[in-house]
């Protein structure tokens, strides 16, 4: 087999590596210039501010067609994970029950859980 | 094949030429299979390992795992996740999962995990993480668990706020702490130090008009750190579409990577001014809810592992961590590798895993 200075797929893979470092190391320099933070910070609140008053226009937009607007969506969904939430808070209290029953054998939290008395390894790898 | 005989005075092994052409024309058949087999599939499941959900508020998700072990330290673990990802990066898939290990090696495992803040939820503060979740979740861990002491982990910005809990509640339940890549002094942080720049970044402005900071603009922030990378990753994509296990491994990280979390508004306005601009964790000034969070009021065993080629929080923000810490028990490990190959992937599972379980392991009977 050809060594690696003469394959020509590993020089394509040590090129493509180089390129990399050698892009993100120019890019890096040039993204610590205060120039940068300057035009990056106000490009980015024009974008922020323009994409806030889209928003509030596209709601006012989708009350006029009565149609649900994403707040209201969300504010549906977030009632459905408040119930799941529950649901949850429910299943995790009744494992503790069926756990403190002394119950319970089928692989699932409420399983009867493993002695806590494990002990680490000696330094020969043999349990204390 | 030896070398000598077929090679030319170029240094090429003539021999080994028509094999090199087979392998490679083999390769380029196997790239536009797996390619179109890449396309018309999702990738592997991850965070499957079974667990229940103990505890669900909010953004906040406490689990447990269930045992895979016959016998489990007395000292449960409670996991406490960076706030910008989610914590599946602990528990990718069978074989590849943190979360797996720690119960094969017969840990009890514990995840504060967190889901997008809701629109009402943009006036969490950093109080609520530190004085109302941590705390919140540490009360179920010894509730379900039946025992006082918990060993906390935190990854990242979960270590920074493992660590703000230590500090103020340090005659707490806390018994050992563990931190993964935490970063103390930011200003080291230097990339992100220029896109806060305080003269130029209106953060106030920001919060008050987008409420919950998008996890878009998270992401963007973190991939310009490295701004070349998802370009090149996509060309060795390629390059390896016909290795399984590399496909593989660039599916969860790629899906985990694009996966990041909004953060809450008031948390991200505390966060930048607090601890970017005033560098409250390192001039020892960091207070929160009113409560001061010197972290040299720590005093239990630490472990801190940092990552040799961490982009995201490099050694100079974080080697602070374990002269400021007051435990006489405290050790810094640095570890080759980046921000997130330190604690999953390969090289997590040769290099940090291990070290994790011999340092743990004596510390939780």
């Amino acid at each position: 087999m050809a060594d690696k200075g003469n394959d020509p797929v590993a020089i394509w893979q040590t090129m493509i590596g180089e390129m990399e470092k050698g892009f993100n190391s120019f890019a890096n320099q040039a993204m610590a210039s205060p120039e940068f933070s300057k035009v990056v910070n106000q490009v980015g609140g024009a974008s922020t501010g323009a994409q806030k008053q889209l928003g509030d226009l596209m709601e006012k937009y989708l009350v006029s067609m009565n149609l649900p607007s994403r707040a209201q969506m969300v504010g549906m969904a977030e009632r459905l994970q408040s119930m799941e939430g529950q649901l949850n808070e429910i299943k995790a209290m009744l494992h503790q029950m069926q756990r403190a029953s002394g119950a319970g054998d089928d692989g699932s939290s409420g399983a009867a859980r493993p002695p806590r008395t494990k002990r680490p390894p000696s330094p020969g790898g043999e349990p204390k | 094949m030896s070398a000598g005989a077929g090679l030319n005075p170029a240094g090429l092994d003539l021999a080994a030429i028509p094999e090199r052409i087979q392998s490679e024309v083999q390769r380029a058949i196997q790239r536009s299979i797996k390619g179109v087999e890449y396309l018309s599939t999702s990738g592997p499941s991850l965070g499957s390992t079974p667990k229940d959900i103990l505890h669900s508020r909010g953004t906040m998700n406490l689990y447990h795992y269930r045992p895979m072990s016959d016998e489990i330290y007395r000292v449960p673990i409670l996991i406490v996740m960076a706030t910008t990802n989610r914590g599946y990066i602990l528990d990718l898939v069978p074989g590849q999962s943190f979360v797996e290990f720690l119960l094969k090696r017969g840990y009890d495992v514990y995840m504060l995990d967190w889901t997008a803040p809701k629109p009402e939820e943009k006036s969490l503060r950093m109080e609520d993480y530190v004085l109302d979740f941590i705390p919140d979740c540490i009360r179920r861990v010894q509730q379900d668990s039946g025992e006082t002491d918990v060993s906390v982990i935190g990854y990242c910005f979960g270590g920074v706020l493992s660590l703000l809990y230590g500090s103020i509640f340090n005659d707490g339940p806390m018994k050992n702490l563990i931190c993964f890549t935490t970063p103390i002094d930011f200003r080291e942080m230097k990339l992100f130090q220029n896109f806060s720049d305080r003269r130029y970044f209106d953060v106030d402005g920001l919060v008050d008009s987008v409420g919950n900071v998008p996890g878009d603009m998270i992401m963007t922030s973190f991939d310009m750190l490295r701004p070349a990378s998802r370009a090149f990753s996509q060309v060795q994509l390629w390059d390896n579409i016909w290795n399984d296990e590399y496909v593989k491994g660039y599916r969860m990280m790629d899906r985990w990577g694009s996966d990041t979390l909004p953060l809450a508004g008031e948390y991200f306005r505390q966060t930048v001014k607090d601890l970017m601009w005033d560098n409250k964790l390192f001039n020892d000034t960091m207070s929160v809810g009113g409560r001061a969070a010197d972290i040299s009021k720590i005093k239990v065993p630490i472990l801190h592992a940092v990552a040799e080629h961490d982009h995201i929080v490099p050694y100079d923000a974080a080697k602070h961590l374990i002269p400021k810490v007051g435990s006489s028990d405290k050790e810094e490990v640095m570890l080759k590798g980046g921000h997130v190959s330190l604690v999953a992937g390969a090289n997590a599972i040769k290099r940090l895993w291990p070290k994790l379980d011999s340092w743990l392991g004596g510390r939780s009977i």
